[in-house]
């Protein structure tokens, strides 16, 4: 069976039938969580994180395998690695910063700033290896110039490459994605824990102090698995290799803030089932 | 820019595959309940048998989906499947003896959302990316929940959220005669348990990349479904074994062993038939010819 997926990802636009379909998904999900008596608060900040994650990917620099060989700009690996890791960093940083504090704005704060710190550090490491090892210049395959620092790219690009390294654009917007995905991250994370605090001393009939490993691990648990749906969702919008804020493919990104509004809502009604008493 | 993924045709038909991991899977599952019935925790490894059965089967439902050219890598496919399924896997668990089929079925919708999702809001347009997602959901689900039970022996929440149980004394009032008598309460203690100590976050990474390694290392214009379906037992098995080695932490010394012995028999021998798979594939490339193009749809 040879590859058919030429033209897989149906161009930039919205899929007008779909995104109804998915925003009746999503109401339903919050009626739903609502009719079985929780309340949504939660599940608005489960939305809300779900859609910043795929927001946030959008800004990633992902050059997978050709970046590995300087035929394309971005790091070299796939966007569901990059974004769990820039992820999964600052849900650490999130959750260590909730531990310490118990402040929900210092958390999520905590946690953006640690999903930018991991983006920041790899970008650089990244470009480092590219300059230094590999001897080839950062330059931009999709635009001429950087909109920022306003440096030039066609006399530095190689011949037949669609760039390569890591130009400041794509550095500044690994930072920001790394940012926005680590917030989504956390807020996803404390929602999840708020909940699981408050209820499961009930369910479980256990002292609150007693249950508090497992909220945590629940709550961590579930946000991984919230986080790694968004991130392949958004990975799938982008199908492949993205530079930045700058690729004309980030006109793609409210496809992908939708699917994963959608997704989210869906997974985060599922994930509030476990506090329904079964008496099994 | 996609990389181009070829896939053989394959042997055995995709559908009657499904069938049969499906099956063992909730069959190697169920088995775990004669634990309780019987009273000692032996049975412990059947669950991590139908996690192998569930991953095998979803090997070759990754080949399907990636032959397709997601442009995002074979590995993506096993982090969002497990994902789902952790969600799923999570939420099964509380019915009881019901729990693993609860836990298909909720996998099932789960992956159906977010297949509808990606094809139809991300408009990705993949014929069979709405199945291969409902698939990859339950293999996820299983998978956790098989070396769940494989390591805990239950598959049921109370069992995976409570560790022990510790007893806790009060002096109450004194008895008739002067006997002082004390009020004892069992405490259960969360810290320990599979699911509040996070070993479920192993499980999540060994049982995914156990999902997404066969198929991206075998892929290309030689591959073959029996080595690949190999490999998936042999990696299964690998996971399996680091499941057993966890295993030692919740259930009794005896029944651990005897899941590592099984780990270790069924991972040497798939490994020797793998290898030998590998030899009999490149033995035919020997003489090197052009790439061969299968035509049409499969």
């Amino acid at each position: 069976m040879s590859a058919l997926g030429g033209a897989a990802a149906g161009g930039d636009g919205i899929n007008p039938t779909g995104t109804a379909v998915g925003i009746v998904i999503l109401l339903v999900s919050i009626a739903a969580t609502y009719a079985l008596g929780f309340s949504i608060i939660p599940l608005i900040g489960i939305i809300v994180g779900g859609a910043l994650i795929g927001f946030g990917v959008h800004f990633v620099p992902v050059g997978g395998a050709p970046a590995a060989m300087g035929q394309a700009p971005g790091i070299a690996t796939g966007v569901a690695m990059l974004a769990a890791g820039a992820g999964l960093a600052g849900l650490f940083g999130g959750a260590w910063a909730y531990e310490a504090t118990g402040d929900f704005a210092i958390a999520v704060v905590g946690g953006a700033v640690g999903g930018g710190l991991m983006m920041a550090i790899t970008c650089l490491m990244v470009n480092a290896t590219y300059v230094f090892a590999m001897g080839i210049p950062a330059a931009s395959g999709k635009v001429d110039k950087d909109p920022i620092t306003g440096d030039t790219f066609p006399a530095y690009k190689s011949q037949g490459t669609e760039g390569h390294g890591l130009p400041f654009i794509s550095f500044f917007g690994g930072v920001v994605g790394g940012f926005i995905t680590g917030l989504g991250g956390t807020l996803i994370y404390i929602e999840l824990l708020d909940v699981y605090h408050a209820a499961l001393p009930t369910i479980m009939q256990a002292d609150p102090a007693a249950i508090e490993p497992l909220a945590v691990s629940l709550a961590g648990i579930f946000a991984i698995g919230f986080f790694l749906v968004n991130a392949v969702l958004a990975a799938y919008n982008i199908t492949g290799t993205i530079e930045g804020p700058h690729d004309p493919k980030f006109k793609r990104v409210p496809r992908a803030v939708i699917g994963c509004a959608v997704a989210s809502a869906f997974c985060g009604f599922i994930s509030m089932l476990i506090l329904v008493n079964t008496g099994m | 820019m996609t990389v181009k993924v070829e896939a053989s045709a394959g042997k055995l038909p995709h559908n009657t595959l499904m069938i049969y991991g499906i099956i063992v899977a909730l069959v190697g599952i169920y088995l775990t309940y004669l634990n309780v019935v019987t009273g000692v925790a032996v049975f412990s490894f059947f669950g991590g048998i139908g996690a192998i059965a569930a991953l095998w089967w979803g090997s070759d439902t990754i080949k399907h989906l990636c032959s397709y050219g997601l442009g995002t890598g074979v590995p993506s496919a096993g982090m969002i499947a497990f994902g789902a399924g952790t969600i799923a896997m999570i939420a099964g668990t509380k019915f009881g003896i019901f729990s693993p089929i609860v836990t298909v079925i909720l996998a099932a919708i789960i992956g159906a959302v977010i297949g509808y999702v990606a094809n139809n809001i991300i408009n990705m347009n993949i014929p069979v990316m709405v199945m291969s997602l409902v698939e990859l959901s339950v293999v996820g689900a299983l998978t956790m929940l098989g070396f769940a039970a494989m390591c805990t022996g239950t598959f049921m929440f109370n069992g995976l959220v409570i560790g022990g149980m510790t007893l806790s004394m009060e002096p109450s009032a004194a008895a008739a005669g002067g006997v002082q008598t004390f009020m004892v309460t069992v405490i259960p203690e969360f810290a320990g348990s599979l699911i509040g100590g996070a070993a479920l976050a192993v499980i999540f990474f060994i049982g995914a990349m156990a999902l997404q390694h066969p198929f991206n290392a075998c892929l290309g214009p030689n591959e073959s479904q029996d080595r690949t379906l190999m490999l998936a037992i042999e990696v299964g098995f690998l996971s399996m074994l680091i499941v057993a080695v966890m295993s030692f932490a919740f259930i009794d010394m005896m029944s651990a062993i005897v899941g590592l012995i099984v780990a270790l028999l069924g991972w040497i021998y798939s490994y020797k038939t793998y290898i030998a798979l590998s030899k009999r594939d490149a033995f035919a490339w020997l003489d090197s010819k052009p790439i061969i193009e299968v035509g049409g749809n499969q």
